[in-house]
């Protein structure tokens, strides 16, 4: 028997982190937050695109080589026809290897991924290739569409596709069954394949939740580019050349708040108040999701907008307009979501993703065991080690915290006049310790 | 200078005070009742659409049996959401059920006819 659990997959959770804990973690967070304000260096040192070491060239020529970028498709290709054989044609059960994939595999298995090796999602991705096949067979440029990208769009199109599987993931009372899933890929094939065709192959950099948040993580590896020649640099010089955008604070917004949200929906509080309103649960979780997700916009945007600027045209380099300084500090928020989405997701990965690795050996759920790993059983040694897990949960979120204040101190000073230095970031401070502390909070269960 | 960041740190510090405050208040963890034979024991009552406890957190120890003693008015499941996961079936009456559960973790016990949380278990 195979039991469909109320949100989403997964068994057992992490164990809340002990309280002394999370308020060392706090201190720690505000202790460091401070220090930097008071003490760190009074002149950028990453906003010039540092340079960075040549990688070895050995491994710049792989990289680059055409056989194996195709290889990388090929294999995203196949390995997606293999899921989609047991997505369309398996039974629609918890154990069909389809909804691991994409609930574990993908969306949590892409941030570790993009952190050791750099932008993986864009080089597997089997929508581009699609694209660049269709392009090949009509003798066209993948690279052009129709119409070039309108720059104004930014990153919007990238913040709507993450709600919109966000909204899949936790709101969705299907989003355990195949149906709902396999009518979520299908609507993202189509608007993928035909927003290339209309802008090009730019659209998937503006519009692919997916590769967009493997992008966005894979500038805290060490991987960069310059001049298109491949670079070791350090994660938070590389963080420095994310290239700010519109709707870049709605993507860190949302895959911020969502992951806030995933751990609130599980208290015991919220599922109270859920029944005591006694509307729809769906619609109660969905007004949640957008509330968590606003919440961190709108108090990332206030915070770094409370400063002083220069209003004065032609003073100086450091004439920047108030209203354009949330989308150059996003990329601030990206350690910080990081830090946290290891913290709640560590366990989730590493034995979900087991059981993922043991079910794609039998995608029609018959008893085949076609990758060899049917045989293979969960290891569960980290659930069995609680205090090991509570201190690496907290060293993540303390770690994401202090690379997000300093690279946001690092962009507020290159950006703000040198009188504003230090006041123009007490709000953004106050606002990441609040989200640090909140992040605490929800690990503590939120109790 | 100076004065800006007193005023930055008193404020920090109240936000840290603050959150660590609004965690003793609320907490309404239960240590599960021991029967006769030291088995801890929780009571789940269902009547028509409700159900009791509405999503308590129960304390309860890792590799030690845990009884479910449940009075429904009519037969139903109840899910643990452990891994792997369990079902558990009742009939109308008394039903006692006994599950170990040897990882630690939080553990979700839902009705899904009602769509409930029922319980929460800490197992430590």
């Amino acid at each position: 028997m195979f039991l469909v659990p109320l949100h989403g997959l997964g068994g057992a959770k992490d164990l809340p982190i002990p309280l002394p804990l999370a308020v060392a973690a706090a201190t720690a967070a505000l202790v460091i937050s401070f220090c930097v304000l008071a003490l760190a260096w009074g002149t950028p040192r990453y906003q010039d695109a540092r340079p960075g070491r040549l990688a070895p060239a050995a491994l710049a020529r792989l990289v680059d080589s055409p056989r194996f970028q195709w290889v990388l498709r090929v294999l995203g290709l196949v390995f997606t026809g293999y899921v989609a054989w047991a997505l369309v044609w398996g039974p629609d059960l918890v154990i069909n290897p389809a909804l691991g994939t994409f609930y574990v595999l993908l969306w949590v298995g892409l941030v570790p991924a993009s952190l050791l090796f750099g932008p993986v999602l864009r080089a597997l991705s089997p929508v581009r290739t699609v694209n660049l096949l269709l392009a090949k067979a009509t003798r066209g440029d993948p690279a052009s569409g129709l119409i070039p990208y309108p720059a104004r769009l930014g990153y919007w199109p990238a913040a709507v596709g993450l709600f919109a599987f966000v909204t899949q993931e936790l709101v969705n009372p299907q989003s355990a069954y195949l149906g709902s899933v396999r009518l979520w890929l299908a609507a993202y094939l189509a608007v993928m394949v035909i927003g290339a065709a209309v802008f090009g192959d730019e659209w998937f950099e503006r519009a692919d939740p997916f590769e967009v948040y493997s992008n966005l993580v894979a500038k805290l590896s060490v991987w960069g580019r310059r001049q298109g020649r491949l670079v070791l640099r350090s994660p938070l010089a590389n963080l420095a050349t994310v290239t700010p955008r519109p709707g870049l604070v709605a993507v860190v917004a949302v895959l911020f708040g969502s992951t806030a949200f995933d751990s609130y929906k599980d208290t015991i509080p919220w599922q109270r108040f859920v029944l005591e309103v006694g509307l729809n649960d769906t619609l109660t979780n969905a007004v949640a999701l957008l509330v968590f997700c606003g919440a961190v916009g709108l108090t990332f945007t206030a915070a770094a907008m409370s400063t002083g600027v220069d209003r004065r045209t032609g003073s100086g380099d450091s004439d920047v307009r108030r209203s354009a300084l949330p989308d150059l500090l996003a990329h601030s928020v990206i350690p910080i979501i990081v830090g946290y989405i290891t913290a709640h997701y560590l366990t989730y990965l590493v034995e979900q993703g087991q059981s993922t690795i043991i079910q794609l050996s039998d995608p029609m759920v018959s008893g085949d065991n076609l990758l060899g790993t049917g045989t293979w059983s969960v290891n569960y040694w980290l659930s069995f080690h609680p205090s090991l897990l509570a201190v690496v949960q907290v060293l993540a979120v303390v770690t994401g915290h202090v690379l997000g204040v300093v690279a946001a101190h690092d962009r507020a000073i290159s950006l703000l006049p040198a009188r504003h230095h230090v006041t123009g970031q007490i709000g953004m401070l106050l606002v990441m310790v609040g989200y640090t502390v909140s992040g605490l909070y929800l690990l503590m269960g939120g109790l | 200078m100076s004065r800006v960041s007193h005023l930055c740190f008193s404020a920090l510090l109240a936000l840290v005070l603050l959150a660590g405050c609004g965690s003793d208040e609320s907490t309404d963890e239960v240590t599960p009742k021991k029967d006769d034979s030291g088995v801890a024991t929780i009571d789940i009552t269902f009547e028509g659409d409700t159900v009791k406890p509405q999503g308590a957190r129960v304390e309860v120890v890792a590799g030690e049996p845990v009884k479910l003693r449940i009075d429904a008015d009519q037969g139903g499941e109840l899910h643990v959401h452990s891994s792997p996961e369990q079902e558990l079936e009742y009939s109308a009456g008394t039903t006692e059920q006994t599950i170990t559960l040897d990882q630690p973790g939080v553990v979700d016990v839902e009705s899904h006819d009602l769509e409930q949380l029922v319980v929460q278990l800490e197992v430590r």
